[in-house]
């Protein structure tokens, strides 16, 4: 699909289904309709500075910095006019993008995305809004050990070489965040948004560890929890030998039995991140794979715009 | 023993391993599922697991349960139940104690009135079906329906016969044993204490009894004649009294028509009274008391001989005998003469006993050979014996005796024994001793038994009488050889000599051997019916295990419990009802709980 058959139709990438939108086009042009479409629906910022790039021009009041005085207006007109620029942002991100062998999992392939690919698709969309507001995005890819890293660049044309590395990353084998997430100090220098992509079947308690730590470097920590629909509700044969495709470690149930058990323990577990990470300044977000990106991307960006 | 309308199906019961079978079928290797969140499958399961497995195996238990019901309903199971219609075709032994204590009469009227009726009530309870048998104290079962066994109570009167329940209740345990139908045992009776005894009673027993306690009763116990024969002097009876009246009571005492003579005794004492002379012959003795609410003991017969005490001669050589007829000399009880010689071989009747010298046996032989006595002496025994207790002699013991040998085919005329042989014969009018009547030869003559044996032996063994007998109607007496006739009367019973007689009812029995009276018989109510007192249930229920203790007009009701049959159908159908129910409610409910 191109940007133009997106316009075309009148839809908004980003309030569509996930699948629907993946069955469009690659990554990156769907990433760029998602982003077009998402952008639609905000304001620009009001805020100006002198950034880079020329905004308008306004007159010259006492104790404006000469350097800006635009010389050209000034000999044509005979009036001061000083030039005014998008306001430079210094909003520097990482995405942490989980990519274990448990992300590749989708309980309904005809239906629902695999965690991953709508992970993927999701950080894309996050990055490109973001570095359409000239801040700086990087990428750590990590699985039982970090994969890929991308240092943060603000750059247009670092757009490219994310969508790259991202298109690039596929499945690894078991979890181990803590290095990934101890990896983002050495390309966060100031502070900055850390988004932690991730289905969370982690350790949890290092996990947490290590986010605090990024907290407490300054960083504004936003988790995203992805959950397949079918990790929230128990569903199966009359029984099932349920088997962990990292630890390979099994049980033998049937899923009637449990049910409602399980949607107990899934929603105890969410329980606990969620009041952990609020515990530690780090705002959680509970993300199905089936949620159009739009909404995901509303409520991240709305913390990073408060980091700015 | 529970029965089934349809046992085949029984087979059904295999259903109920259903739910097992796919309890294991379904823990075969189930599909593998890749699920990520396995981690919290096992965080809920290792809460739950062991809550659900108790709620599993509670589930196939029920489910189970359900099936075996539902069986077992569908077999159409009956099991034996008292208080229900109906019955299967049983076998009944009612006994119905008629002895003399049932004659009590109490509350205006005999207990055994009240007896009938109750087992006239349990016979109502029967079906065409039921085999029934009715057993009373004359201890013979009778078979009949239900109308025959009835018409038999109706007629049924106080025997004279005590009844042993404990041997009654065997005796209907056989009856019902040769039975495959359910048999029960109803015992309607007073249940003296005195009648009861242990019994194995293997089926349903109903023992009616009535819980009234029963009236103060007195009864002649015994009504000792003393020796005998009487001299033509008179004599006098001793009259014991049983029972459980504490007052004193009048007793009276005749011989023959002559005039009573009375005397006053207490339940537990003896009254003697001296009673007139009559002339030689055979009389009826009786004794009785005021009546009272048992009649039956109220009153005692006896029999006494008078006649001359015997005309003896005796071999003053023998120191004991020569003393002990010195006693009975000057007793009156002999007198010094021939008509019976004691010691040696006399022309009339004697008493021999063996001579001191055994050279002298063979000639001795010899003389009893030539006189026709039919035994003889055989050899000397010298290994000690007793004597077997009898009604001549008691236990003695003998260490030196000739056995005595009959000289024809069989061996008539014994009356008394040392260790089964024969130690004291008669054959006509001789007598022969086994032993001399010394201390080196027996005990005897160094007893208290020794003068009573005597008396017994000059005046009436040696005279051809026998002891007189006691007993209870139809209790077996023993006959003497001779004996050809019973007579009590104007009735007669030809007997055989040596066999047993029971005497029908209460009274003195003449025994005859041709025309001559050579013994009597007296048949009185047993002591013990006087004792009314009855058994504590719990020793009834002791003795036999099975008893249910009731008042005789509740037996009715208890009757048939080995065959009365209740179906289960309906029970067990509500029972699966409730089993589905349960099984609804603890699935949907745990289902919702999960």
């Amino acid at each position: 699909m191109s940007r133009s058959a997106a316009s075309a139709s009148g839809a908004r990438l980003d309030l569509l289904d996930p699948l629907e939108v993946s069955r469009l086009g690659g990554l990156e042009v769907v990433t760029e309709g998602v982003v077009e479409g998402f952008l639609t629906g905000l304001h620009r910022s009001p805020r100006r500075g002198f950034s880079v790039e020329f905004a308008e021009h306004r007159m010259y009041q006492p104790g404006d910095d000469l350097r800006y005085v635009d010389w050209k207006i000034l000999g044509r007109n005979d009036r001061l006019y000083v030039k005014q620029f998008e306001e430079e942002t210094n909003l520097r991100a990482m995405m942490v993008l989980d990519i274990s062998r448990s992300m590749a999992w989708t309980g309904a392939p005809d239906r629902v995305l695999p965690k991953l690919a709508y992970a993927q698709r999701l950080i894309a969309a996050l990055s490109l809004v973001l570095l359409r507001q000239r801040d700086a995005t990087g990428l750590i890819a990590f699985d039982d050990e970090v994969r890929a890293v991308l240092p943060p660049r603000a750059l247009l044309s670092h757009w490219r070489q994310f969508i790259q590395t991202l298109a690039a990353l596929s499945a690894g084998s078991g979890t181990a965040a803590e290095p990934a997430l101890r990896r983002v100090v050495e390309q966060l220098r100031r502070r900055g948004l850390v988004v932690f992509v991730s289905d969370l079947l982690l350790d949890r308690t290092l996990a947490l560890k290590a986010l605090r730590f990024l907290r407490h470097r300054g960083h504004q920590v936003v988790v995203l929890h992805i959950l397949d629909p079918a990790e929230l509700t128990l569903a199966g044969p009359a029984e099932a030998r349920f088997e962990d495709p990292e630890t390979r470690a099994a049980v033998v149930l049937r899923p009637r039995d449990w049910a409602g058990a399980y949607r107990e323990t899934v929603q105890h577990v969410v329980g606990e991140w969620r009041l952990a990470c609020r515990r530690h300044g780090i705002h959680y977000h509970k993300v199905t794979t089936d949620t159009p990106y739009g909404l995901v991307l509303r409520e991240t960006l709305a913390q990073g715009s408060r980091t700015g | 023993m529970i029965g089934f309308l349809h046992p085949w199906a029984l087979l059904g019961l295999g259903a109920a391993a259903i739910p097992i079978l796919l309890h294991l079928l379904a823990r075969r290797e189930p599909p593998t599922v890749v699920f990520p969140a396995v981690r919290y499958l096992i965080t809920t399961t290792q809460e739950h697991r062991r809550r659900l497995k108790l709620q599993n195996l509670l589930l196939l238990l029920v489910r189970t349960l359900l099936v075996i019901v539902l069986v077992l309903a569908a077999a159409g199971p009956q099991v034996p139940l008292s208080g229900v219609p109906g019955h299967a075709p049983s076998a009944l032994v009612l006994v119905v104690d008629n002895s003399p204590s049932s004659a009590t009469v109490d509350g205006g009227s005999a207990r055994l009135g009240h007896l009938v009726a109750a087992g006239r009530e349990v016979l109502e309870r029967a079906t065409p079906n039921d085999a029934l048998w009715l057993l009373t104290a004359d201890g013979v079962p009778l078979r009949g329906d239900v109308g025959q066994l009835g018409d038999q109570l109706r007629e049924l009167q106080v025997s004279a016969r005590r009844m042993d329940l404990g041997e009654a209740l065997r005796l209907a345990g056989e009856v019902l044993g040769t039975q495959a139908r359910p048999g029960e045992i109803v015992l309607l009776t007073d249940l003296q204490a005195s009648a009861v005894s242990a019994a194995e009673v293997a089926v349903p027993l109903v023992v009616g009894r009535p819980s009234a306690p029963p009236p103060p009763n007195a009864g002649i116990s015994l009504l000792d004649t003393g020796a005998q024969p009487w001299s033509g002097e008179g004599g006098r009876v001793v009259v014991a009294l049983a029972g459980d009246s504490g007052t004193a009571v009048p007793v009276s005492a005749r011989i023959g028509d002559r005039g009573a003579r009375q005397a006053l005794a207490h339940v537990g004492g003896a009254a003697t009274i001296m009673l007139p002379a009559v002339s030689p012959g055979w009389w009826t003795v009786e004794a009785e008391l005021a009546a009272d609410e048992l009649r039956l003991d109220d009153r005692r017969v006896g029999a006494v001989r008078v006649a001359p005490v015997a005309r003896l001669g005796w071999d003053s050589t023998s120191r004991f005998v020569a003393t002990a007829a010195g006693v009975l000399e000057a007793n009156r009880r002999i007198v010094r003469g021939a008509e019976v010689s004691f010691g040696t071989l006399a022309q009339g009747t004697s008493i021999v006993s063996p001579p001191a010298d055994a050279a002298e046996v063979g000639a001795l032989n010899r003389a009893l050979a030539a006189r026709g006595v039919a035994w003889g002496y055989g050899a000397l025994t010298l290994d000690p014996a007793f004597t077997d207790s009898g009604p001549v002699v008691g236990r003695t013991r003998v260490m030196r005796r000739y056995r005595l040998q009959p000289s024809g085919s069989g061996r008539t005329g014994v009356l008394a024994t040392v260790a089964g042989d024969p130690w004291l014969v008669r054959s006509g009018d001789v007598l022969l001793l086994g032993s001399r009547l010394d201390p080196e030869w027996t005990d005897l003559p160094v007893s208290t038994d020794f003068m009573p044996f005597m008396d017994l032996l000059v005046n009436r063994l040696a005279r051809g009488e026998v002891t007189l007998a006691d007993g209870a109607p139809g209790d077996p007496v023993p006959l003497p050889d001779q004996v050809t006739r019973v007579r009590q009367g104007e009735r007669e019973w030809p007997v055989e000599g040596g066999g047993f007689f029971r005497p029908p009812d209460l009274g003195a029995y003449y025994l005859l051997v041709a025309d001559d009276t050579v013994g009597a018989i007296a048949a009185n109510v047993d002591p013990r019916e006087s004792l009314l007192a009855p058994a504590p249930d719990d020793q009834v229920r002791q003795l036999w295990q099975e008893a249910r203790v009731v008042e005789p007009a509740e037996a009715g009701d208890l009757v048939f419990s080995a065959g009365a049959l209740g179906d289960l159908r309906g029970p067990l159908l509500w029972a699966a009802l409730g089993l589905f129910l349960l099984e609804l409610v603890l699935a949907t409910l745990w289902r919702r709980v999960r």
